[in-house]
């Protein structure tokens, strides 16, 4: 079944098209990303899901109602996380995430055990007496997940959760994710690091200028370009390379020899390196160096929309 | 709508009539003058559409239910609730109010007829809520039916003229490929049997005289006549031109000539298996281009530069249109993007606008599996 599903999706700010006829479908269990640069509509997106901004057109149903309708039956089964860390500074770790729980209408027992979970969900259970104001970047950012998930939500979305973070919570976050999904969670994940959107998503769009470009898995997406991976090979001296040996290897497409550098397409999914090694080494060739290159989301989204994803 | 009010009206008038003359009242008469008075100003009220006019048939028809209730009979009352539920809807005002409105004057009626008021109130309010309310819905459905409709038309028209396309694209493919033999025909085949005939003319002349250098001649004749054999071959071979050369070559075309007629640097670039875009793809590709080039030359002031790239990847079809002038902060839809945009979504392509560095239209079209047969 699908938790969320958007149709024709447009939000104009004056003659801004921010959002432009998006449509979308999300099926449960995944961890869905939204790759794009600053302003792509990444934000505006959300903001329209959980009920923050007006829509101009379009639908936008979870868990198959319409979130216009029935805005509190959706909010209480959506947990936003938002890009600006959202927590008061003057309420203990506990009592920051018991307040938000309680907006969610948990009361009494079930109130106080769901605050302890998230609590120690996000590992800051010790911390648990102790004010915002004293915490790191990180610890701060997972308290605000935990202030998010207390309620026990079956969509959560996060919105550049990792933005200014040490490395350290940065791999905190990022593991939660996977935890959260392993217990049920559906994840809306949006970032403009590829790398975190290639690491953890099962499905992926691409958002550009307010529209989705491309969506699927990141290899469905990454097919869309090429199905071949580059392997560079520098040998000491190419004399004694018999390229037609190397096209027999499964896999290969193509081979160049230029200079001292073996070149050789090969297909993506096909792991055949071992015996390319095999051959340079049973044919007694010094490796020099040795580079794969392989498309990734970066490659993908510059040549879909000729931008870097980190120029805005 | 104004059917159940009228019919609203009919069966409160029956209903007063009834009761009336089984009581027996004494001002009879009169009571029927008021109610034939009250009918006439309602068939006005229907027929008028001007709403200053409608207001003043209302509220006569409302005084004059009161002054029946006042002067004639108590009965006369049971027509005020629909007129001001009436006119309250002509003043738009909300319906709970006016419900308010009707029930009020409960409290200045005779005794003996405030429950049948409130009876009556209830129910002309009901009926007429529930007729608004279904009219409302039915009106805007068949707004929509009409929207689908104009819909339809449109994919209908753009079925046709793709078909009509396509027709006249074969027709094309026909004719160019006549010329193309009729060429090779001339060029090779021509030359070569029309040479071939000239040397075997004077070998004949020669064959008493000069035996050997006859014999070189029918040799050469005979060459010449083999490798026409074998431009036959090739020409027929050859036969099938690639849909590549004559959409590429129609779009270089177009371009060349956009450069020469406008003075602006225009260049085309283009990378991968052109043999996989289809027909129909190419006819988007070719529309889209234009209204981009179009676009760069009416609204890029001081650009210098445009670069068209066609880059046919692993399953996309990339074509970007670019030019190096200021750009645009704000994009504004208008027509021609629409149009694009349109054009692209029936080969479920996407459209990508970027003014921030000059302006940029990226046509993405997905590569169709059944490549060249469409």
């Amino acid at each position: 079944m699908n938790i969320l599903e958007i149709q024709d999706l447009t939000k104009k700010f004056d003659d801004f098209i921010a959002v432009d006829d998006m449509s979308l479908a999300i099926a449960e269990g995944e961890i869905f990303g939204f790759l794009g640069s600053n302003g792509a509509g990444k934000s505006t997106t959300i903001n329209m899901i959980t009920g923050l901004l007006r829509k101009n057109k379009g639908s936008i149903m979870i868990l198959g109602k319409e979130t216009s309708k029935d805005s509190e039956f959706v909010k209480r089964h959506i947990g936003l996380i938002p890009q600006e860390i959202a927590i008061y500074e003057d309420l203990t770790a506990y009592e920051n995430v018991k307040f938000f729980a309680g907006l969610y209408g948990l009361r009494g027992g079930e109130l106080h055990d769901r605050t302890v979970e998230a609590l120690e969900f996000v590992g800051l259970t010790e911390k648990q007496k102790s004010y915002p104001k004293t915490f790191s970047g990180g610890m701060k950012r997972r308290l605000n997940i935990a202030c998010a998930i207390a309620h026990q939500p079956k969509l959560i979305i996060m919105d550049e959760p990792t933005v200014g973070i040490d490395p350290q919570s940065r791999k905190y976050i990022l593991q939660s994710v996977h935890k959260l999904n392993e217990m049920g969670c559906t994840i809306i994940y949006t970032s403009h690091y590829m790398e975190e959107v290639e690491e953890i998503c099962s499905r992926i769009a691409i958002i550009d200028h307010g529209k989705i470009i491309a969506e699927g898995t990141k290899e469905q997406l990454k097919s869309l370009i090429t199905d071949s991976k580059l392997i560079f090979i520098e040998v000491k001296s190419q004399e004694a390379i018999d390229v037609d040996t190397i096209y027999k290897i499964q896999g290969v497409t193509d081979v160049k020899v230029d200079e001292n550098t073996v070149q050789i397409h090969t297909e993506l999914g096909v792991n055949n390196l071992n015996q390319i090694i095999d051959y340079f080494i049973r044919n007694q060739l010094e490796i020099r160096s040795l580079d794969e290159k392989e498309p990734n989301l970066e490659t993908v989204f510059l040549t879909l929309t000729g931008r870097n994803l980190r120029d805005s | 709508m104004e059917r159940w009010a009228i019919l609203n009206k009919l069966i409160l008038i029956f209903f007063m009539g009834l009761t009336l003359i089984y009581q027996e009242t004494i001002g009879l008469s009169w009571a029927v003058l008021l109610l034939l008075l009250y009918l006439c100003i309602n068939i006005c009220l229907h027929l008028s559409s001007r709403q200053v006019l409608v207001t003043l048939f209302l509220l006569f028809s409302m005084t004059l239910s009161i002054m029946g209730n006042v002067h004639v009979s108590a009965l006369f009352i049971l027509l005020l609730p629909l007129s001001v539920v009436e006119l309250l809807d002509k003043w738009k005002t909300r319906t709970i109010l006016s419900f308010i409105l009707a029930i009020v004057p409960v409290f200045y009626v005779q005794q003996e007829i405030r429950a049948i008021y409130v009876l009556i109130a209830i129910y002309t309010f009901f009926t007429y809520t529930m007729g608004k309310f279904f009219h409302e819905k039915l009106v805007k459905k068949e707004e929509q039916l009409d929207a689908m409709r104009i819909m339809q038309q449109k994919l209908m028209k753009q079925i046709n003229e793709n078909d009509a396309y396509m027709k006249q694209s074969a027709y094309m493919f026909k004719l160019e490929e006549r010329n193309r033999i009729s060429q090779e025909i001339h060029d090779d085949i021509g030359h070569a049997i029309t040479g071939a005939l000239i040397q075997m003319e004077a070998a004949k002349r020669l064959m008493r005289g000069d035996q050997e250098k006859a014999e070189q001649l029918l040799q050469n004749a005979i060459g010449i006549t083999q490798d026409g054999i074998e431009s036959i071959r090739l020409t027929l071979k050859n036969l099938k031109p690639s849909i590549e050369q004559v959409g590429i070559n129609r779009l270089k075309l177009y371009i060349d000539e956009f450069q020469a007629r406008h003075d602006k640097r225009t260049m085309l670039t283009y990378r991968g298996n052109m043999d996989r875009i289809t027909h129909m793809q190419w006819k988007i590709i070719q529309e889209n281009v234009t209204e981009a080039l179009t676009n760069s030359l009416k609204y890029a002031e001081a650009s210098t530069l445009i670069a068209v790239d066609v880059n046919v990847l692993n399953k996309l079809i990339r074509i970007v249109v670019k030019d190096n002038g200021k750009g645009a902060a704000k994009i504004e839809k208008g027509l021609g993007i629409i149009g694009m945009e349109e054009r692209t979504a029936t080969l479920d392509g996407k459209i990508i606008i970027d003014g921030n560095d000059g302006f940029s239209v990226t046509t993405l079209l997905p590569i169709q599996q059944d490549e060249g047969k469409s």
